[in-house]
């Protein structure tokens, strides 16, 4: 399976490279922005998994628009939120608003990979029920196609079923002229 | 997980056979385990049997209840299989409209459409957000959309038009989600213009329509599939006479009324089939 593409995004240097490493050092992709500016274009440029941010940062596009903005180009990547203590409240306000998850500085990477795993196997799953369910509906047109067909063919000879009944029925008409008239019928419907 | 032992296996499957029609095949244990495992646990019972008993017997039916939405499959999407939207769109609701039209012009013209196995609510609201954006003068017309569903989860849901980014993703359109949803974290909500159009209700169809009237328009796909042949035959036999004369019915693109229900012929439009019935 493709190694997710992470996105750390954090003003602190020291934080950026060491979260940095140790992704890579995991087998991750990682991609890292400074800021949220950084965030936005590299978000809108590549394909991104996972959007690994800190909330408060300098300018005005901090963790929480870094999420909106992510969830904007598609709902399928995941933030989550690096987060000091003090600033908690805020870190759940991110959770309502899409964000998977929620980590505390200092960061414990234990956890950390934790979390990323369950991400990998979600996303494997996910993947998985949207191949089935391509593959039904795949299933679904083609059978649809053919019952439709039968359906209307089977129509149309009930109808001419009732059609021969009626002329067989027809005690108006000699037992010669009914035959005449159900062999054209037939004629007629075999073209 | 709790085993069903064969005899329990027959009793539980005739029991949700009189509870919701459902016809579970009785090879497939696993499907009764993985479903009702949970059920029997949380009511503390030892086997199958024990759950059946008590499901029996609970005045309150809330158990019965449980089993129901446990089984009943909701497997739905907006705008599902695009071809009977298109119909409905193109063909159906312009028919209906001429020939309903009063001559009169202080009079309303009268719709009834009806979501027979509405699930969790997605094609009523397909329904809805089509005669919403065909009729511009939506005001001159009384118009009745009706979805049932036998679990009361289902009918909640629906009712709430609630939805998670998964139940969204598939099938609907980016600028009607625009338009029709508010969407907050990752869960959307369709809006009130929408939902005040539609109406949600529980309803067993192996029991009487007590009260649903005629419809315009019936939509019943992918339900009866659970049935057997002959709750089959009764059921079409019922929205047969749930149908105005000149009404459509549109079934499931998979399914086929050869052999169930000679009151009804199908036509052809395009890609798709619908039923009318037999004058």
């Amino acid at each position: 399976m493709r190694e997710m593409t992470i996105l750390v995004v954090d003003d602190d240097p020291v934080i950026r490279k060491m979260l940095e490493k140790r992704l890579e050092k995991e087998g991750y992709e990682v991609l890292v922005a400074e800021d949220g500016y950084q965030a936005r274009k590299l978000l809108a440029q590549q394909r991104i998994d996972v959007v690994l941010t800190d909330l408060m940062m300098p300018g005005s596009i901090g963790g929480l628009e870094v999420l909106d903005i992510a969830k904007k180009i598609s709902s399928n990547i995941e933030v989550i939120i690096i987060t000091a203590h003090s600033s908690i409240d805020t870190a759940v306000e991110a959770m309502k608003k899409g964000a998977v998850d929620y980590l505390e500085k200092p960061i414990n990477f234990d956890e950390l990979f934790l979390r990323l795993a369950k991400i990998t196997n979600l996303q494997a799953i996910i993947r998985n029920a949207q191949d089935l369910s391509q593959a039904m509906m795949t299933t679904e047109s083609a059978a649809a196609l053919t019952i439709q067909d039968l359906e209307i063919r089977n129509a149309e000879f009930q109808g001419q079923l009732n059609n021969i009944a009626a002329i067989l029925r027809n005690e108006q008409m000699s037992a010669d002229d009914r035959i005449d008239k159900l062999l054209a019928l037939l004629a007629g419907s075999a073209r | 997980m709790l085993k069903i032992s064969p005899d329990e296996l027959k009793l539980v499957a005739q029991y949700i056979h009189d509870i919701s029609g459902i016809y579970l095949d009785q090879s497939k244990s696993y499907l009764f385990e993985t479903r009702l495992g949970s059920i029997a646990s949380e009511h503390n019972c030892a086997t199958y049997k024990e759950l059946y008993q008590k499901a029996r017997s609970e005045p309150g039916k809330i158990i019965e209840r449980q089993i129901i939405d446990a089984i009943s499959t909701n497997e739905t999407l907006f705008f599902r299989d695009k071809s009977p939207f298109e119909l409905l769109q193109h063909k159906l609701l312009p028919e209906l409209i001429d020939a309903r039209t009063p001559l009169s012009p202080a009079l309303k013209t009268n719709l009834k459409i009806w979501s027979a196995a509405s699930s969790t609510g997605q094609e009523l609201y397909s329904i809805a957000i089509i005669i919403k954006e065909m009729l511009r003068d939506i005001d001159k017309y009384t118009i009745k959309l009706v979805g049932t569903d036998i679990s009361d989860r289902a009918v909640a849901q629906a009712s709430r038009g609630k939805y998670n980014k998964f139940e969204m993703e598939r099938g609907l359109p980016g600028d009607k989600l625009q338009r029709y949803f508010t969407m907050f974290g990752d869960s959307w909500t369709i809006k009130d213009e929408i939902r005040a159009m539609v109406q949600f209700k529980k309803l067993n169809l192996m029991l009487p329509f007590a009260g649903l009237g005629k419809f315009d328009i019936i939509f019943c796909r992918n339900v009866a599939i659970y049935f057997t042949l002959a709750d089959r035959q009764k059921l079409f036999n019922k929205i047969a006479d749930s149908l105005a004369d000149d009404g459509y019915l549109i079934i499931g693109s998979t399914e086929s009324l050869t052999g169930i229900c000679p009151r009804f012929i199908p036509k052809r439009h395009l890609r798709s089939i619908f039923y009318q019935k037999n004058p």
